[in-house]
């Protein structure tokens, strides 16, 4: 007995540290070296306490790029992306887990299969379906596609907050003469509130991330998001590591601080909603 | 019950009419071009019939696409299922600091793709980058090796690329399946003498069957589609190592102008990821208890 414990407890710190290592290490390594010197990056003595400390990668980033630009024209795509995916998100799976009608397996299990469809299969009939109705660089392209890849998981992920309301409560609400309208609004919606939380997060992210779609959607250089205005640089034969790196770090920036404020409904949602 | 059901339908309805019209009018338009030969994209081509899918289902690319896909899915779910399932059990447990690394360990799935790849492009980097010189240090390398360089380790390193940027998803996932178990059951088989790894097989795998359907069908697809990570890294070589099939379509299309051959490419492969989809859950979807 007392070995198993001890057995156990070398597991423990052992994954403990691996997990730091593999899947901590790299975020700081990367946000100190963007404060590195542009020759202590590239020396091949790798330091990983920095020798030097420099903002001018920010400088020029901030200053000296279409930097902004791209900053909001991801923010105003991820925003209506994220907006339009919970509406449709929310009614969809209070259909779905609250009402059970005829035929909502089938839907439920519909929805996860349309992940058979997205990526690149889609891109070129997309491209040519919005060539076709003058939609080709425009916000609205991206954020029809966005919607398409988050709020399938989106409704998965409400079941299980949809689930923890008790059918009592509605009920209750309806003897008393509610509406189903005033039910969703005063009971579903505030009860589960973390689990919108939740899928708010996740439609931003995945709206905040997407490279495929808006490096093809979008050709106008005022119209490109992030990850697209980014990867330009990737590209380059030579790679100007001080000034990618801290696109980088700016570039994750919004969606780290949405996380600090709401993340923590984001992780519990997704790890203490009973799914069942 | 009656009233149920059209309420029902009205509810998902809206989400219902968005994804269908942005899958299927798509999917009509590509099974048009793929009896086509159009080349570049806003040019008209001629009808050739169903001649796009016998030269493509021959051809040596497609082959290769194909049997890379199999490999990235089945390196990327062994993968991802042991950092998965190493994340997840770690986090279960009471340690100092527990909390913020459950916050925080999703901080790879929520920075974008590109992100992803310019910590590992420079991590990996052979000139200038950490893993190497660790390496060299610890004395596993003589000298610097480049991870992109030759097929077998440019496909090996983008395997656990992407698995680092989605295990710590998955691991959250794993774990609201983990916490919704019964602890009294593992207290009991405890009693039992039942260890560690017979508990694992017997109470926790069982226990998360549902959640283990859901990735088991949705992270598939996924890993499946995955294009960015591979396309900014190595843009499918060396030698074509790490040319999967959604790569292929996008180099048929957008680099060598073959808009018809794409279509057919993409319709073949919804084709059979669709019937991969319909199996799976024939065979694998739990039963419905409540």
């Amino acid at each position: 007995m007392i070995k198993e414990t001890y057995l156990k407890y070398i597991f423990l710190t052992l994954s403990i540290i691996i997990i730091l290592i593999i899947f901590f290490f790299p975020f700081f390594w990367i946000i100190t070296s963007s404060f590195k010197s542009p020759e202590e990056i590239i020396a091949t003595s790798t330091t990983i306490i920095p020798r030097s400390f420099t903002l001018e990668h920010y400088e020029k980033i901030l200053f000296n790029s279409d930097f902004f630009t791209y900053l909001i024209n991801s923010l105003i795509v991820s925003f209506f992306s994220m907006f339009i995916s919970i509406i449709l998100s929310v009614s969809a799976a209070y259909g779905l887990h609250k009402l059970k009608f005829y035929g909502n397996k089938f839907v439920e299990y519909s929805l996860l299969v349309t992940y058979a469809f997205p990526g690149v299969i889609l891109l070129i009939p997309i491209y040519l379906l919005f060539a076709k109705i003058y939609l080709l660089n425009t916000y609205i392209a991206l954020i029809i596609v966005n919607v398409l890849f988050a709020t399938p998981f989106a409704v998965w992920m409400l079941k299980a907050f949809f689930k923890l309301i008790p059918t009592e409560i509605e009920e209750a609400a309806y003897i008393d003469g509610a509406s189903r309208i005033i039910v969703i609004f005063k009971i579903i919606i505030p009860l589960a509130a973390p689990g919108i939380a939740s899928i708010a997060i996740f439609c931003f992210i995945i709206s905040w991330t997407e490279y495929l779609f808006a490096s093809i959607l979008i050709s106008t250089d005022s119209l490109k998001t992030l990850p697209v205005g980014l990867s330009a640089i990737v590209g380059q034969y030579q790679i100007d590591w001080g000034f990618l790196l801290s696109g980088a770090v700016l570039a994750s920036l919004p969606v780290i601080l949405l996380f600090l404020f709401i993340g923590k409904y984001f992780v519990s949602g997704l790890t203490e909603g009973a799914v069942k | 019950m009656k009233k149920n059901n059209i309420e029902g339908w009205l509810f998902v309805s809206p989400l219902l009419i968005w994804i269908s019209l942005i899958i299927i009018i798509p999917i009509y338009i590509a099974f048009e071009l793929s009896f086509f030969n159009v080349k570049i994209i806003g040019t008209s081509g001629k009808f050739i019939g169903i001649d796009n899918y016998f030269k493509l289902i021959k051809s040596t690319k497609f082959i290769n696409a194909s049997i890379n896909s199999f490999y990235w899915i089945i390196g990327n779910a062994i993968c991802q299922t042991f950092f998965a399932f190493t994340i997840a059990l770690t986090i279960n447990y009471r340690f100092p600091g527990k909390k913020i690394m459950a916050n925080w360990i999703i901080l790879s799935f929520i920075i974008p793709t590109v992100v992803v790849v310019v910590i590992w492009k420079l991590m990996l980097s052979s000139s200038s980058g950490i893993v190497n010189s660790l390496l060299i240090n610890l004395g596993i390398l003589d000298n610097a090796t480049g991870f992109f360089s030759t097929p077998n380790k440019a496909f090996v390193s983008l395997v656990l690329i992407n698995s680092w940027r989605w295990s710590p998803f998955l691991a959250l996932i794993i774990l609201s399946g983990l916490n919704s178990i019964n602890r009294e059951i593992y207290d009991a088989s405890k009693v039992d003498g039942a260890n560690f790894i017979q508990q694992f097989i017997h109470i926790t795998i069982p226990n998360l069957k549902n959640v283990l359907f859901v990735l088991g069908l949705v992270g598939t697809l996924l890993s499946f589609n995955i294009f960015d990570i591979i396309w900014l890294i190595t843009k499918g070589g060396p030698s074509n190592a790490t040319t999967t099939l959604p790569l292929l379509i996008y180099e048929t299309a957008f680099t060598k102008f073959r808009i018809s051959q794409a279509a057919t490419l993409s319709i073949i492969t919804s084709f059979l990821l669709l019937i991969f989809s319909l199996f799976f859950i024939k065979f694998m979807a739990p039963k419905e208890n409540d």
